[in-house]
């Protein structure tokens, strides 16, 4: 005794000192509790009884009370309280149904006092009277609550439920003769103590047992419930009516509930099962967690607050045989964890964006940089119970939509539903491919398609038009055919306009390039190249940025009624660069008289920024030796496809592989193909593209690719006269030898697209029926059935 | 520019995660208040919220969708321990009339102790299979093996990462070349100097999952990660939120060179990090393309990354909350005048790598 008084004496100054520990103890732990000079804890369970000194270190084991040489039932502990006006008094319910109190001023090794064996079944709780000291209340399985006077043998007074098992009971710390039980029926009923006929006030406050409740310390009439659906409730009792105030929801059933003191709105709970941990909630946030204390690796079953002035540190006791204590300041918090912000690209370029709105808000600027959010400093002041509480977090959700309507990605679905990929001969088809990435104003990929077909495409083919006109304009060596092309699709009426325009703009291009080049050079800190590379660097860069600069130039020079035909400006430096590099003008001038030889300069040319492994010039050089085969330019091409692919544009790499077919796919290993294919066919699927998608996986060769549309071909089809199943091929009932495909809005029999409603078989042309099902619901063909059409 | 679009989101606490289905034509948010909603796109453009349900009982982290082969079917997790499988019910019932679908659970997949913190649906060529992380450091892969069946998920795998995980990321690669594989990232915040991410790979032969690679640069907090869609790519990109942005590549060394059965070895190369958060960086998302890179962090803004020609990546773009650009200039000095005029440049960046000069 005189070792407490000591202690207490020392607790005086109330500073509690201490650090987050734990000690191990012999036996799973029922219930814990803290004697009022915070300095001791009890902890009972089924074979362990024992009282520790919290010092500042550690536990200290300072009393067994289990003693005896015989264990008897009576010490088989559910659960324990220590008074709070005498620290000399505890008392214990039993399994077998009996409260015992317990002295610890008595000399003897045994401290037991008073044995009430008054209930039939399991105590599940026991409840000193906050100030009276010799007021006892104790709640049992048998639906009974007893109250004991401890100055006599027996109970004062029995309250009766009326409904099932009691599982806490507890005395208001405001109201001196109010009580509070709860039941496992889910109800918690309120009680006076000198009315043990009847209680005063009854109300259901779960689905499910009640397990625990707990009265606020300082707030009269607030009273916090928890139950097995996972529910914490806190409840106003001062109205009429009780209402609720609060609802938290956790993560299993709750055990215990206590609320934090000095913490108005804080509670700690623990679970009966599944969690083991502990968390102390806000409740006015009562979907996260404020704290957590993860060091239990069993079922929690006690948990008490150490001193109820002092809101840091929490003793908890365990099924695993261990005591904690628990220092608020290092609780894990799920809240700084949680992910502020979502964040998620959609398809068509837009962006959803979802963040805590005290982010976005944030108008003054951003928070200095703190390295990591969990920094030491930081996670201090935000522990600070005193902080006040910021109001529930919420988000701002908004989609940034990119502004050209279709949005960013309208290229793509224009592209892939204009591209010609076959039926028609390669040079329409590269034409074609060409002019529609040109309107779309993909200049680069127009060109290559132009490339393409000049590579492919015997010259025979190129239209002698484009070769007078040439030839016509050669007033330097290289005119790009490019340039032909365009010509050609403004009939020759406008050619000797552009001749014109073209020599006006011939001169003023020097100083255009000089300019563009320069800008290039410094802008994109390119490295310094050799002459003839500038413009490979230039065409490569096909970037925005630059082109953007360019495109000033552009207008300068283009006359302006064929602004539709306007000549990419990539051709115009290049011209002049390879003119003037110095292995290249003799060399040229020889050569480059026929004007097809010309246009393949011109293209490899361009071709070679695309593909940045071999150099310009090698192959420019190699160009002029002879009339090249196609094959010579098939690791050109393969390249090309393969820059387009790691671009990210599988589009091209895919079209440009159809279109030319068997010319490169023996280039192009399977896989690869095959990779190129299902990427774009589930690209294409995305964008609901579904024509353009079967008509990529029938042109495929890929064969695991090309299987993709046979699988599950059948269409189960019930003939819309006599509504049984059709068995055999083609649109003639068997049975009632009658077509089936009769459009009920025009009794026309349907060729091309038949829609018809799965529930009455009845159906017709496509455009016919969605006519009808503007105006009605109903079936066309009259038989009154309300048919889905999605 | 882009046009905010602000959604009364009406979720009751933080919004965790935002999602777009396949099409991009609906979306699903989850949120802290347990719920998951569904929003689809009106043909004005505007978001309606079609489905709002209690999902969980605790804070749910994620949600994903299904490819729709599978159904329209999205998968959450939550800090309760569990991920599930829901699947909306289309057919007579008369919540549709309320312009409500309904959703119901499929399965719940209790196998996590811990809070589970990423779900993500496996690329569809490898059919019904999700897979989940939690904070215990376990990687566990389920699948479906009827297609038809959603309420049966067998656990196929359980990939131990040691360190408490954060997210995951499939590799969408369809390529036959590319074994299957999945990017772990941690947010273990320990004072260690542990690697945060690591690779795991598929390995035919011993039929589980290894791992291929760790990251052994990245040792903050890993909040985010994502591959890249692939799109015939030959290699694999990779974005990670973590103090910072950081995109890797990952480039697979021939297999004829490495030992046949074994993992396949990669050339990791950083190509971009970039601090310009000035804090933690909480998501980050790839356009459809694999060619510009969202990111989020803690000062509220989204910004935009995007290579040039040269595989430089540069910022094209930042959006406030409120969608207004912010001035790109004002916002990082005069020292980077370069990002400056890419920010103007923001919407031709947007039309695609090759995108050029619009003819009027």
């Amino acid at each position: 005794m005189e070792k407490m008084s000591r202690v207490t004496t020392a607790l005086s100054g109330s500073a509690l000192t201490g650090r987050t520990m734990h000690c191990h103890l012999d036996a799973p732990a029922n219930a814990i509790s803290v004697c009022r000079d915070a300095a001791q804890v009890v902890v009972a369970g089924r074979s362990i009884f024992k009282i520790y000194a919290i010092e500042e270190e550690q536990f200290v084991e300072k009393l067994n009370l289990r003693v005896g040489r015989k264990p008897s039932l009576n010490l088989s502990c559910a659960d324990v309280v220590w008074h709070q006006m005498d620290e000399n008094l505890l008392a214990t319910a039993a399994t077998n149904g009996v409260v015992v109190t317990w002295n610890l001023g008595r000399p003897s090794r045994n401290k037991q006092d008073q044995l009430f064996t008054e209930h039939k079944r399991t105590v599940n709780k026991v409840c000193f009277h906050p100030t009276e000291a010799h007021v006892l209340l104790s709640g049992s399985q048998d639906g009974f609550m007893k109250c004991f006077d401890l100055r006599r043998k027996d109970s004062v007074s029995t309250f009766s439920g009326q409904s099932e098992s009691v599982r806490d009971v507890q005395f208001s710390i405001r109201d001196y003769f109010t009580f509070a039980s709860t039941f496992e029926n889910g109800n918690v009923q309120l009680w006076d103590i000198r009315r043990p006929d009847r209680c005063e006030r009854m109300f259901t406050a779960h689905n499910g047992p009640v397990f625990c409740c707990d009265w606020h310390p300082e707030d009269r009439g607030w009273l916090a419930t928890g139950g097995r659906d996972k529910m914490v409730k806190v409840w106003d009792m001062t109205t009429h009516r009780a209402k609720e105030m609060h609802c938290v929801q956790t993560i299993a059933s709750v055990a215990r509930v206590k609320w934090r003191p000095e913490c108005r709105h804080h509670l700690a709970t623990c679970s009966m099962m599944v969690d083991h941990n502990i968390y102390v909630w806000d409740v006015r946030r009562p979907f996260v967690p404020a704290a957590m204390f993860e060091e239990h690796r069993d079922v929690t079953t006690g948990i008490a607050w150490r001193h109820p002035h002092d809101p840091s540190f929490l003793l908890s006791g365990s099924k695993d045989s261990t005591l904690c204590q628990h220092l608020f300041r290092d609780a894990s918090q799920p809240v700084e964890r949680a992910n502020p912000e979502g964040l998620c690209y959609g398809l068509f370029g837009d962006l959803a964006f979802a963040a805590k709105e005290s982010l976005v808000a944030a108008e003054s600027g951003r928070k200095p940089y703190t390295g990591d959010r969990r920094h030491p400093i930081f996670f201090k002041r935000k522990l600070d119970p005193a902080e006040p509480f910021s109001g529930l977090a919420s988000s701002a959700l908004s989609v940034f939509e990119t502004e050209s309507g279709g949005g960013s990605m309208s290229w793509f679905v224009d592209t892939a539903e204009r591209y010609a990929l076959a039926g028609r001969p390669l040079a329409e088809l590269c034409d074609h491919n060409a002019k529609v990435a040109r309107e779309l104003g993909r200049n680069q990929v127009a060109q290559t398609w132009t490339m393409l077909r000049i590579i492919y495409c015997s010259p025979g083919l190129v239209s002698s038009a484009n070769l007078n006109h040439s030839v016509g304009k050669g007033s330097s060596c290289g005119l790009p055919l490019m340039n032909s092309f365009n010509l050609k699709d403004m009939g020759p009426g406008l050619g000797s306009e552009t001749r014109l325009d073209r020599s006006k703009g011939d001169t003023r291009s020097d100083t255009a390039l000089l300019d563009s080049s320069a800008t290039l050079i410094t802008n994109e800190d390119n490295e310094e190249t050799e002459g003839s590379d500038v413009p490979a660097d230039y065409l490569l860069g096909d970037v925005e940025g630059e082109e953007d600069e360019l495109y000033p130039l552009d207008t300068e020079h283009v006359h302006p009624e064929e602004p539709e035909y306007v000549l990419p400006q990539e051709a115009f430096p290049l011209r002049h660069e390879i003119v003037d590099t110095p292995s290249g003008p003799e060399h040229l001038q020889d050569k480059a008289d026929s004007p097809h030889v010309s246009g393949n300069e011109a293209d490899t040319a361009s071709l070679a920024p695309v593909d940045s492994s071999s150099s310009l010039l090698s192959v420019s050089h190699a160009l002029y030796d002879s009339r090249l085969p196609p094959d010579f330019f098939s690791v050109l091409v393969r390249d090309m496809l393969h820059f387009y692919a790691e671009q990210g544009d599988v589009q091209m790499a895919v079209s440009v592989l159809i279109v030319l077919g068997e010319r490169v796919r023996k280039d192009i290993d399977e896989q690869t193909q095959e990779h190129w294919y299902t990427s774009y066919i589930d690209l294409l699927q995305r964008f609901c593209l579904w024509n353009v998608s079967n008509e990529v996986v029938k042109l495929s060769t890929s064969r695991a690719v090309s299987c993709l549309n046979q699988a599950s071909t059948t269409l189960h089809v019930n003939c819309s006269h006599c509504k049984r199943p059709m068995s055999s091929r083609g649109w003639v009932c068997d049975r009632c030898h009658r077509c089936a495909s009769m459009c009920a809005v025009c009794h026309h029999v349907v060729k091309g697209l038949f829609v018809w409603c799965q529930g009455c078989s009845h159906g017709g042309h496509l455009q016919h029926i969605m006519k009808w099902l503007e105006g009605s619901s109903h079936c066309p063909a009259g038989c009154g059935h309300l048919c889905e059409y999605s | 520019m882009f046009v905010a679009r602000s959604i009364a989101a009406d979720h009751k606490d933080l919004i965790h995660d935002v999602s777009f289905d396949f099409h991009g034509r609906r979306m699903a948010t989850c949120s802290s208040d347990q719920s998951v909603k569904v929003w689809d796109k009106s043909e004005s453009g505007d978001w309606h919220c079609t489905a709002s349900w209690k999902t969980h009982s605790g804070s749910v982290w994620r949600v994903t969708w299904a490819h729709p082969e599978f159904g329209q079917v999205l998968a959450s997790c939550s800090f309760d321990r569990t991920a599930a499988v829901w699947e909306e019910i289309v057919g007579e019932s008369n919540d549709k009339l309320r312009g409500q679908s309904h959703w119901v659970k499929r399965t719940t997949l209790v196998d996590s102790r811990t809070s589970v913190t990423d779900v993500k649906f496996a690329p569809k060529h490898m059919g019904l299979m999700l897979a989940t992380c939690s904070a215990d450091g376990i990687v566990r892969i389920y699948e479906a093996p009827d297609v038809m069946n959603l309420s049966q998920w067998s656990l196929q795998h359980e990939i131990s990462c040691k360190l408490s995980c954060s997210c995951i990321s499939w590799n969408p690669s369809s390529s036959r070349a590319h074994s299957p594989m999945i990017a772990v990232g941690s947010d273990d915040s320990s004072p260690n100097t542990m690697a945060k991410v690591q690779i795991f790979e598929y390995n035919e032969n011993t039929r589980k999952y290894a791992k291929a690679e760790t990251l052994m640069t990245v040792t903050d907090p890993v909040h985010d990660i994502a591959f890249a869609p692939n799109l015939g790519r030959s290699f694999h990109i990779l974005a990670i939120a973590t103090k910072d942005v950081r995109i890797f590549t990952l480039k697979p060394v021939r297999k004829e060179l490495t030992s046949s059965g074994g993992p396949t070895k990669f050339e990791i190369h950083i190509v971009a990090q970039f601090d310009n958060h000035n804090s933690q960086v909480w998501r980050v998302s790839w356009n459809i393309t694999g060619t510009v890179l969202a990111s989020s962090g803690d000062d509220g803004c989204v910004r935009l990354w995007k290579a040039n020609y040269m595989d430089n990546w540069k910022c094209t773009g930042i959006l406030k909350g409120n969608g207004n650009p912010v001035n790109g200039s004002a916002q990082l000095g005069n020292s980077n005048p370069s990002l400056s005029s890419n920010t103007s440049n923001l919407q031709n960046s947007l039309h695609g790598s090759s995108a050029g000069r619009k003819h009027s």
